[in-house]
């Protein structure tokens, strides 16, 4: 633990740590463009400089410096102010005098720097240096003349991303950032960039002169786009959410959101559900609530309700339908929509237990059926740390792309009950063995061969859980705390013909299934429920409406509310609530406050932020045997997974030309 | 317009005392585009020392429809008569026209239902879905 002096300050500081963490650990404030906590050390826009003795008598870059016992900072003396405007200057010479036209303006780290340490005015006469345009695909808008070389994004797509996409050509002033042959990034963390770059060379597109950041509505939020539950913040301007970033939290997202979580949010002012319509003559028509709610009431079902809930729902929303159903007698309530039916009677069993930031610290990890990539970009940030740390990692499913030396045992699931020796050694010969179980895993019945693989590796040890199923509905986990689960799965709501179907966003049932019930959608985008349903009821997305969501790892978050719904659209609550009325029952709430209350104490794990505790894993049945192949995985294409996203323009345009390869014509600019 | 009119109606042009007033005591010096007629009083200096001018409408008594140079001369602002003060109008500048509020020529925003409706994306707006479309 080495003792430093700051501005004569005397602290001490972890071993390893360098200067610039030392001074900002004694509460100094260091002005910086290349070093990035998350990233490695480039050391090459000289912004940090900062006095030391012992040492050469010039100005140190403190992001490169390593703090050692007795060291003498200096980061107010006069050396120190002299350096740091020269640097300045000098980066200013090849900058543009663009602020008043660029997306950057209002959160550009160059314009907040030059005015707390730059000079006061300029000095230089001469040409500044243009940069020919680059492209970077649908979601990131160059311009490049502006690129101050800190090669966060160079950095980031190597180090964080694993793909090498981004990188630097010529050297010195001529340096130019660009992706390999000016094609389009295309991994799915791609836009990270976007708020890593401290100018305004790289940019949202989708978000391109729509508003300055003064005058956005910030919103703490959680993502739906999958079950990571990552934190965001939503920015809106009056009734529209224009543009969504990441929220740090080093347990769930650390700093990052997928480019779907940040772009599908032009998706919620498309296709949007304003409207109640109910269908006459085998056609939807315009009606009000007022005949919607008769129209349901008639069909007198008594208890023969059913309710299954979509992917994006919150917890209040479902334990309102529950509450609903219960109320008229019946318990038919399901969420795994497409039918999945793995037993759920110990939470544990289907829940990350590992935690998304310690899987990070296992060393051999044997994933089943899941293509992570696409069903939870963030976990393979996770998993990508595990094998640079030297984690040995097998997958068995159909073969993808990874972003970290991984091999794949092959699809057939069988080799499940026969492990090859070399597999079964480094898993119990591991000190942080992890198994993680993927949607298609579950979907083939894999869960219980898992948790005998699990048993033998002994996997849940001191201070170590290394069973994991890796969900993809955001929903998922608060809808199992929930109940919304079937013995059989969707078959038993099949089994029971319901004369009522509430759909709540549910878009992947296959409603044909359900002939005889009258069904109810209730949900915010006209897709596949929607047009299958008898009676549409308008309800909120995901930024209309505060909620509470249980990630993949059983921890529950809270949403707030950011825009209102548009049209005759209401919360969902609000729906259920007075549905109850129109069908003579009473719920027991009828506040907000009132309906988390009453989810709270039905199931008070709701009601504490935090990963919840689902107790130890279920033994394992003894002759639990895999079988089945794993050719495909559940989604097909990353960009168009849930409603919003497949509204979205610009999600449409990632997957016709990251995924489909079609040259998508640039519109003329 | 009848000589009924000219009795009971005060909004078009002069009621019978202005236009007995204004031949008796005024000078008409000029007339515009629009055939509105313009009046000095023949006794000089009348109104605080200055000269009185005064217009008679040739249709709705609406001041606005007094053209620029016309109005510079009854405002006292000079005192030559506009054709022979003003240089000649350039082949360029418009014809002149009165306040069109609460006519059909009014000013309607983009947008207004009164043009279409139609106006640019603004922020709020969403595309709602309807079946089969």
């Amino acid at each position: 633990m080495p003792k430093v002096t700051v501005d004569g300050q005397e602290i001490e500081v972890p071993a390893g740590a360098t200067v610039l963490q030392a001074c900002e650990l004694a509460g100094k404030e260091v002005p910086r463009f290349c070093y990035h906590e998350r990233l490695s050390i480039a050391g090459n826009c000289r912004m940090c400089l900062v006095e030391v003795k012992p040492g050469p008598p010039k100005p140190q870059a403190s992001c490169a410096l390593p703090a050692a016992d007795g060291q003498e900072i200096r980061t107010d003396s006069e050396m120190v102010k002299k350096a740091r405007e020269g640097v300045m200057e000098f980066l200013l010479i090849n900058h543009p005098l663009d602020c008043p036209i660029c997306d950057q303006g209002g959160e550009c780290d160059l314009q907040d720097q030059s005015v707390a340490y730059g000079r006061g005015g300029s000095r230089y006469d001469e040409n500044k240096r243009a940069v020919t345009e680059k492209y970077m695909g649908p979601l990131i808008k160059t311009a490049m003349t502006r690129c101050i070389h800190c090669t966060r994004c160079v950095r980031f797509s190597e180090e964080v991303a694993g793909v090498d996409e981004i990188g630097a050509l010529y050297r010195g002033e001529n340096m130019q950032i660009t992706t390999y042959l000016e094609r389009a990034a295309e991994h799915e963390l791609s836009a990270n960039v976007i708020d890593l770059c401290p100018v305004g060379a790289l940019t949202s597109r989708p978000y391109a002169y729509e508003a300055r950041p003064w005058e956005l509505k910030k919103t703490l939020s959680i993502d739906v786009s999958d079950a990571v539950g990552a934190n965001i913040r939503v920015d809106s301007r009056g009734r529209e959410v224009l543009r969504v970033l990441p929220r740090i939290n080093d347990d769930v997202n650390e700093e990052w959101i997928s480019d779907k979580a940040r772009f599908q949010v032009d998706g919620l002012t498309r296709r949007r559900l304003d409207k109640v319509w109910i269908r006459k003559d085998g056609k939807l028509a315009r009606a009000s609530w007022d005949e919607a709610f008769r129209a349901i009431a008639a069909v007198n079902a008594g208890a023969s309700v059913a309710a299954v809930a979509g992917d994006l729902v919150d917890c209040e929303t479902m334990f309102a339908a529950k509450k609903l159903l219960g109320a008229l007698g019946s318990t038919l309530i399901e969420s795994r929509q497409t039918g999945m039916s793995y037993p759920v009677d110990n939470l544990a069993a289907v829940n990350f237990n590992s935690t998304l930031a310690g899987i990070e610290e296992a060393d051999a990890i044997l994933i089943v059926g899941s293509h992570i990539r696409w069903e939870a970009p963030l976990v393979n940030v996770r998993l990508r740390k595990a094998a640079k740390r030297g984690a040995k990692i097998f997958l068995v499913g159909a073969e993808w792309e990874t972003t970290f030396a991984a091999e794949f045992l092959g699809e057939d699931l069988t080799v499940l009950n026969n492990l090859p020796d070399y597999v079964n050694d480094t898993m119990k010969g591991a000190e942080r063995p992890a198994v993680i179980l993927g949607g298609a895993a579950l979907a083939n019945g894999a869960l219980a061969p898992a948790l005998a693989l699990a048993e033998g590796w002994n996997l849940v040890r001191e201070g170590w859980n290394g069973f994991n199923v890796l969900h993809m509905a955001a929903a998922r986990m608060g809808a199992l705390m929930l109940g919304f689960a079937q013995a059989g799965g969707i078959a038993d709501l099949i089994a029971a013909k319901p004369k009522l179907l509430l759909a709540l966003g549910a878009d992947e049932v296959n409603f044909a299934t359900f002939d005889g019930a009258l069904k109810v959608y209730i949900g915010h985008h006209g897709d596949k429920g929607a047009a299958a349903a008898d009676i549409v009821l308008p309800g909120s997305a995901y930024t209309e409406k505060p909620g509470t969501y249980v990630n993949t790892e059983g921890r529950v978050q809270y949403a707030d509310k950011a825009v209102f719904a548009p049209g005759d659209a209401r919360e969902d609550w609000t729906i259920l609530r007075a549905l109850a009325d129109a069908l003579g029952v009473t719920v027991g709430f009828d506040s907000f406050p009132q309906l988390r209350a009453a989810m709270v104490a039905e199931v008070p794990a709701l009601g504490v932020e935090g990963l919840a505790n689902y107790g130890a894993l279920p033994a394992a049945v003894a002759g639990a045997k895999a079988e089945g192949r794993i050719a495909a995985y559940p989604i097909k294409d990353f960009y168009l997974t849930n409603p919003i996203a497949r509204s979205s323009a610009t999600m449409q345009e990632c997957s016709s030309e990251l995924l489909h390869g079609e040259d998508v014509l640039e519109a003329a600019e | 317009m009848g000589i009924l009119g000219k009795i009971f109606t005060w909004w078009d042009g002069a009621t019978i005392g202005t236009s007995l007033f204004s031949s008796m005591n005024g000078e008409h010096v000029g007339t515009d585009a629009q055939g509105n007629k313009y009046y000095r009083a023949r006794k000089k200096k009348t109104v605080e020392g200055r000269e009185r001018r005064w217009v008679i409408y040739d249709g709705a008594n609406d001041a606005s429809r007094v053209p620029a140079e016309w109005h510079g001369w009854l405002h006292g602002a000079f005192d030559d008569l506009p054709e022979s003060n003003l240089p000649p109008a350039k082949i360029w500048e418009a014809d002149y026209s009165p306040n069109a509020t609460g006519t059909t020529g009014a000013y309607r925003p983009q947008g207004a239902l009164e043009r279409g409706g139609q106006r640019a994306r603004a922020t709020g707006d969403y595309e709602s879905w309807a079946p089969d479309a």
